[in-house]
């Protein structure tokens, strides 16, 4: 099947340094790459509060990942997180579908807009060249 | 059967533009006596396409402080935005950057 698009939100034991965080952020990109997956993107947003206590901890270390790839390699994925030390919550989600759609809808209103240009367009995407003055001589 | 009203909300799609224009005039004529809240959703307002759960900022305003979802009515947000509003609310406390309840 086609690959899919799937983001990885982990998060780390705030007890952890930064090295460490590393570390895992590596190894969990190496699960990823084991089963056949690409990793697109690793964005760490350091050391923020959780919103409700998650064993114990008060606050914990985020990190993303953006991996591409099959159900089966995710399935494997997520146990093989499931069962790694210093991973205190994680969460994937399959993105592929809804920005595929989000980005249709963009395109589709980009297009009406310049459809009825001219019409409100505060927001609107750069303003309708003046094409009139050419036409008046 | 048994879910009267279910069709109702159908003619939904064509709201945002409508809503907008009716929005304006409204403002004029009844800002002197009460404050009359801007009914036009904010996601369609600001083009806002993909509801990012990891986005707190953008659905802080949404959840109050006890943690619950605000209705609809509070913010006009439209059907189709509130819908994925919620589900980006509901990633975001599975993730522990929102709370369920407050503590």
């Amino acid at each position: 099947m086609s690959q899919r698009v799937y983001e990885i939100l982990f998060i780390a034991d705030p007890n952890l340094g930064e090295p460490e965080v590393d570390a895992l952020t590596a190894h969990i990109q190496a699960f990823v790459e084991k089963e056949g997956g690409k990793v697109e993107k690793v964005e760490k947003w350091g050391k923020k509060r959780l919103a409700y206590l998650v064993k114990r901890h008060r606050e914990g270390s985020y990190v993303l990942l953006v991996a591409e790839g099959g159900p089966d390699m995710m399935k494997e994925v997520e146990r093989r997180i499931r069962v790694t030390d210093g991973v205190i919550k994680f969460m994937t989600v399959r993105v592929d579908e809804e920005l595929k759609k989000a980005d249709r809808r963009k395109s589709r209103r980009n297009a009406e807009d310049e459809k009825r240009r001219g019409r409100s367009p505060e927001r609107a995407v750069p303003p309708p060249a003046p094409v009139v003055d050419e036409v008046q001589l | 059967m048994g879910r009267p009203g279910g069709g109702s909300r159908g003619g939904g799609r064509s709201g945002p533009g409508g809503a907008a224009g009716r929005g304006g005039d409204k403002k004029d004529a009844g800002k002197r006596f009460f404050f009359r809240r801007r009914k036009v959703c904010k996601f369609c307002a600001d083009k806002i396409d993909y509801i990012d759960y990891k986005d707190v900022k953008l659905l802080g305003p949404f959840v109050p402080e006890r943690g619950k979802v605000l209705p609809r009515r509070m913010f006009g947000t439209c059907a189709e935005h509130q819908r994925k509003l919620t589900l980006a609310i509901k990633r975001a406390r599975n993730i522990a950057l929102l709370p369920f309840a407050s503590e």
